[in-house]
């Protein structure tokens, strides 16, 4: 707390009084006081320009709405009202009104007693890079694909996802200890996002003939860019009642989210040929023409999001025993199904007797927590949580491959976690932390899959075939220690150390098919080099160590260090797969005041995630994301009249991608990774400079002028040399500088 | 015209005298004895005879806030949150140092997270949103209710989604450069604050999440996502989190890892070739008009897996015809 006594600064209510003194007015002294104390509101107008064209600032621009125009209107208000006599408040506050992301919001309430208020929002996104296609329909579930005579040729699409969301609510509070919350959401997004096609004949999930047979050697494939159409409304209703007594809080209320989309399927229409993998045109290069299989397949809709819903009730709170030991609890039953039709929606082939897919998930999640502080320096916490999500969706032959016959897939996964931890406050304002936490997961239908019983045969097709390795169950242990410093006079900080070890239990290996059901084997028996072990039933060590520490060498300065450094190990009976995964965070953050009038802070992290991969074929890449962000902030006055600040912030990121061969990999391989090189760094760097001043033209009034400047640079190999069947490219200018200037005219009144 | 004048001068050398005897007066060493009328809120006196609108420090803006509605009987006095101290307010005699009050808040001799946060519980328990407070990890981490709010300003920068991110990356350094990045959810911009996915008072959910999981929280926005559908990916029904970073990446669709990396965690069954880059001059082997569409260029350039399996979430498509879409071709 700063006093006058103990800081000597300006103090307004001295000179307040003082004036008051001199022209001895008890009003004016009022005045200023209730000048000092009651809210204020604002609004700010002007306009703003932006420089470049849309292709200088598609990453600057992606969600801001300084995309598609040069010139903006700017509008910001923010209106606050006070009746002092009943404690009533009106809010109507507007952000970005002049621009595609503006949002609006209006409130009345009357603190303790009641709220009503009402939200609209608007956000459009757009993809950052450049589409150059002869698409046909390209926002629609209709698309026409023709073949580019030449790279570049088409027609520019920019991608742009718009929503606008509806928000009103409010609460009630009946009785002293009794509140009645509700809320009601609305969001409609419009627009396209990419997506796409693709398809290589001859394929194991479509045996002859439906891809056309070719002679040995000779493959047919085509990947096209066909943007997804998208048109939905998403609604979500929340009711509660709350108990808030002295020592019991209750909540008890109903949550239900709703998905409706406009859009069942889409479908494309492949006019004549398509480009070979060379970009000739097929039926060069010893390649065949464009075959009645392939164009079949890449014709067949696709399904899009279907409708779907979630009613959630449930009842949560807090219990306090004592001033000292206090109880949290939460029970929920959700209910999520889906029922969309097939057919209304385009979508054919269902099996028979099935209009839709009438799927339904049930959830049951219960916790209990409690915290007690027996005695003033030791603190116990103990959780535990159970979460059950039961898919009872009906089973159908969905998937019929010649003899082989899968179901659809359902996922059912219990989850059972808790946690044991205690304090100790040591002398020296040293608080130590042991805990334990458990997490055990079980998959419990990879052991017993369900399968179709069909009358008077054998139960046939369950959903778990073409995995390699499957685990029922997997136990995760945590232990961890942490050790925290917060009341020193110039030093606080903590470091936290864990460790984890997750287990689990056999693996399953499918059972060959025809038939069903799954098999417990050893890791010898299940050892495959290029199977699939999906990691999150793998085995995995964890180790992890975190820090930071604040030091203040003097009143102006602080600075504030951090270190992280993770690392987690994973296995399975295979060679392959994810091996590693490593993070690594070092920061120094400082702020320094450098006189009453000025400010400044400064920072530099670096970070750095890694995951290890091999691969099959007998690649190994060691990828990095590896990143440097630098920031100086200052903030200050020249003059009584005149404030001003500035932000520099620089990021550099570099994904690295260090591949390396293994013992398996083929000569092919091996004499192409020695001509190549492997796959090049992704680099994004981003230099970004916000200054702003604020001149003060009278008491209640200012002219603000902002200036941003933003250079980015992101050269990926992704998309820039890569080129779809039907010549479409995909395209971002690597080099991007933009510059905003805004000016606006600031005014405040009560 | 001089009598005005004489008048003016003497008013003039009135007021001087009054600013200079009042100025003189407040900075003298203790503050006056004689009752002072409230300033703000009900018994504020005892604290704003002394304490007032300091530059760095406006403790009187308090009565631009909820705080500061006093016809709400709920609100607060300065005592309650920052203790009666008795000793704070009358100096004891003998003291070089007057004592500080009985919760400091800020600096070197801020009072102990539990002790501060005992203050705006008080009141603030009582509150549904706060309700897993105990025992959450930002409790467990000692943070106190005003590290992240300021209580003295009618604008909280942690309730304003545009600065609220500010606040998290005191602490939360990693993040600060990850929602900068290419492949982001609008933070920056304002449009999504922190608190729109995890609930930092305590939640059911991990990772302090706002809904009772992180597939949950992320349905609240992608609906689309959550099916159940007729051929589900299950990594995808477990946790978002297995392939996306929320925070940011430089890969599109907020993705860890670019595929197939990203992909090759779980599924190493394709592809007979590394990876390659178009024009990186393949040989025929390598690419030819009749190579395999599973080659090194269709699975790690444009959409990587994504090109063929497109619907990576989850289909709907019952379509019982070859290619049938369990492998989320379509």
């Amino acid at each position: 707390m700063t006093t006058s006594q103990t800081r000597k600064q300006f103090s307004m209510k001295l000179l307040a009084v003082a004036l008051a003194g001199a022209f001895g007015s008890a009003h004016a002294q009022e005045a200023d006081i209730t000048d000092l104390t009651k809210p204020s509101s604002t609004v700010a107008v002007g306009g703003g320009f932006v420089s470049g064209d849309e292709k200088d600032r598609s990453l600057f621009s992606q969600y801001n709405g300084l995309r598609e125009h040069d010139a903006f209107f700017l509008l910001d208000f923010d209106f606050l009202r006070r009746n002092d006599a009943t404690g009533t408040w009106m809010s109507f506050y507007g952000r970005n009104l002049g621009l595609d992301s503006r949002e609006l919001r209006a409130q009345w309430d009357r603190q303790g007693a009641w709220k009503i208020f009402g939200e609209y929002w608007e956000l459009t996104r757009h993809y950052p890079r450049t589409i150059n296609s002869s698409l046909q329909g390209s926002t629609s579930t209709s698309q026409i694909v023709t073949l580019l005579p030449a790279v570049g040729t088409g027609q520019d699409l920019n991608l742009q996802l718009d929503r606008k969301r509806s928000t009103v609510g409010g609460e009630w509070w009946f009785g002293k200890n009794w509140m009645f919350e509700a809320s009601f959401i609305n969001e409609d997004k419009d627009g396209s996002r990419i997506f796409g096609r693709g398809f290589t004949c001859p394929s194991g999930a479509a045996p002859s003939p439906i891809c056309t047979p070719m002679a040995s050697g000779v493959n047919q494939w085509a990947i096209l860019m066909l943007p997804e159409a998208v048109d939905s409304r998403t609604q979500q209703w929340e009711a509660k009642v709350n108990y808030l007594g002295e020592k019991l809080t209750v909540q008890a209320g109903y949550w239900g989210s709703f998905y409706d989309n406009h859009n069942g399927a889409m479908t494309a229409t492949i006019n004549g040929n398509l480009n070979n993998p060379l970009g000739h045109p097929m039926g060069q290069d010893g390649s065949i023409p464009l075959t009645a299989g392939l164009r079949n397949i890449l014709q067949l809709p696709t399904a899009l999001p279907p409708d779907n819903e979630a009613n959630q009730f449930y009842v949560s709170g807090t219990y306090g025993f004592s001033p000292t030991t206090r109880a949290t609890f939460k029970y929920a039953y959700t209910r999520a199904e889906q029922h969309d039709d097939f057919v209304s929606n385009g979508l054919t082939n269902a099996p028979a007797g099935v209009s839709n897919y009438g799927g339904r998930v049930d959830t049951n999640l219960f916790q209990a927590g409690i915290v007690s502080r027996p005695w003033s320096k030791l603190t116990l916490n103990a959780n535990y949580r159970y979460e059950d999500r039961e898919d009872k969706s009906p089973l159908a032959l969905y998937n019929i491959e010649g003899t082989n016959r899968f179901v659809n897939g359902t996922y059912s996964l219990k989850k059972n976690a808790g946690k044991l931890e205690g304090s100790y406050l040591f002398p020296g304002a040293v608080r130590g932390t042991l805990g334990v936490d458990y997490e055990q997961l079980n998959r419990g239908q990879f052991e017993s899959p369900e399968c179709l019983q069909l009358e008077n045969a054998d139960c046939i097709g369950d959903s778990i075939a073409g995995i390699t390795a499957l685990r029922s169950e997997t136990r995760e242990l945590t232990y961890r220690g942490e050790l925290r410093r917060s009341l020193s006079e110039d030093i606080t900080g903590w470091i936290v150390l864990s460790h984890s070890d997750r287990q689990g239990d056999s693996w399953l290996k499918p059972a060959a098919l025809p038939a069903t059901g799954s098999i417990p084997v050893s890791d010898q028996e299940i050892f495959n080099r290029t199977g699939i072990f999906p990691m999150i039933f793998m085995d995995r060590k964890r180790d992890k160590v975190k820090a930071q520490a604040e030091w203040s060498p003097s009143e102006k300065l602080s600075l504030q260090f951090t270190l992280e450094n993770g690392r987690d190990d994973y296995s399975a009976p295979t060679t392959k797969g994810l091996s590693t995964t490593e993070v690594k965070t070092a920061g120094i953050d400082a702020t320094y005041a450098i006189n009453d009038a000025w400010k400044a802070s400064a920072y530099y992290t670096f970070n750095e995630q890694g995951v290890n991969v091999a691969h099959s074929t007998g690649y190994i890449i060691k990828y990095r994301d590896r990143n440097e962000t630098m920031g100086v902030n200052v903030r200050g006055r020249v003059s009584p009249k005149f404030q001003m600040g500035a932000d520099l912030l620089w990021i550099n990121d570099r994904n690295i991608y260090d591949q390396t061969l293994d013992g398996s990999a083929s000569t092919t391989n091996v004499q192409f990774f020695a001509q190549s090189g492997g796959l090049p760094d992704v680099v994004w760097r981003d230099t970004r400079l916000n200054v702003y001043g604020l001149y003060a033209l009278q008491k209640n009034a200012d002219i603000r002028v902002d200036v941003i400047y933003d250079k980015q640079k992101l050269d990926e190999w992704t998309w820039n040399t890569f080129v779809y069947s039907d010549n479409t490219t995909v395209t971002l200018k690597p080099d991007q500088n933009v510059t905003f200037v805004g000016v606006r005219y600031v005014y405040r009144f009560k | 015209m001089r009598s005005l004048r004489n008048v003016l001068h003497g008013l003039a050398a009135a007021a001087g005298f009054a600013i200079l005897f009042n100025v003189g007066f407040a900075l003298a060493a203790d503050p006056p004895a004689a009752p002072k009328k409230d300033a703000v809120l009900r018994g504020d006196a005892k604290c704003t005879r002394c304490h007032d609108e300091t530059e760095d420090y406006p403790v009187l803006a308090i009565g631009k806030t909820r705080h500061g509605t006093v016809a709400d009987g709920r609100t607060p006095s300065c005592t309650n949150c920052h203790g009666e101290s008795d000793t704070h307010i009358n100096k004891p005699e003998g003291a070089t140092e007057r004592p500080a009050p009985d919760r400091v808040y800020r600096g070197a001799r801020r009072s102990p997270s539990a002790k501060l946060n005992e203050a705006c519980l008080t009141c603030h328990q009582a509150d549904a949103k706060r309700s897993h407070w105990e025992g959450s990890q930002h409790w467990n981490a000692d943070v106190a209710c005003t590290n992240c709010h300021q209580i003295h300003t009618q604008h909280d920068a942690v309730r304003d989604k545009l600065t609220q991110p500010e606040v998290c990356f005191a602490c939360h350094k990693e993040q600060r450069t990850q929602i900068q990045k290419p492949s982001r959810h609008p933070i920056p911009e304002g449009k999504m604050g922190c608190s729109d996915c995890h609930n930092p008072h305590g939640s059911v959910g991990p990772k302090l999440m706002k809904r009772d999981s992180v597939n949950d929280t992320c349905y609240t926005c992608h609906m689309e996502k959550r099916g159940p559908f007729v051929h589900t990916h299950e990594p995808v029904a477990e946790d978002c989190g297995n392939c996306h970073n929320p925070h940011g990446t430089v890969v599109e669709n907020l993705l860890k890892v670019r595929p197939p990396m990203l992909c090759h965690q779980c599924h190493t069954p394709h592809g007979a070739q590394v990876g390659q880059i178009a024009g990186q001059g393949q040989p025929s082997s390598l690419l030819s008009g009749t190579t395999s569409g599973k080659s090194g260029i269709n699975y790690f350039m444009a959409r990587g897996c994504l090109n063929c399996h497109t619907q990576i979430h989850g289909t709907n498509n019952p379509s019982t015809t070859n290619p049938t879409p369990q492998f989320n071709f379509r």
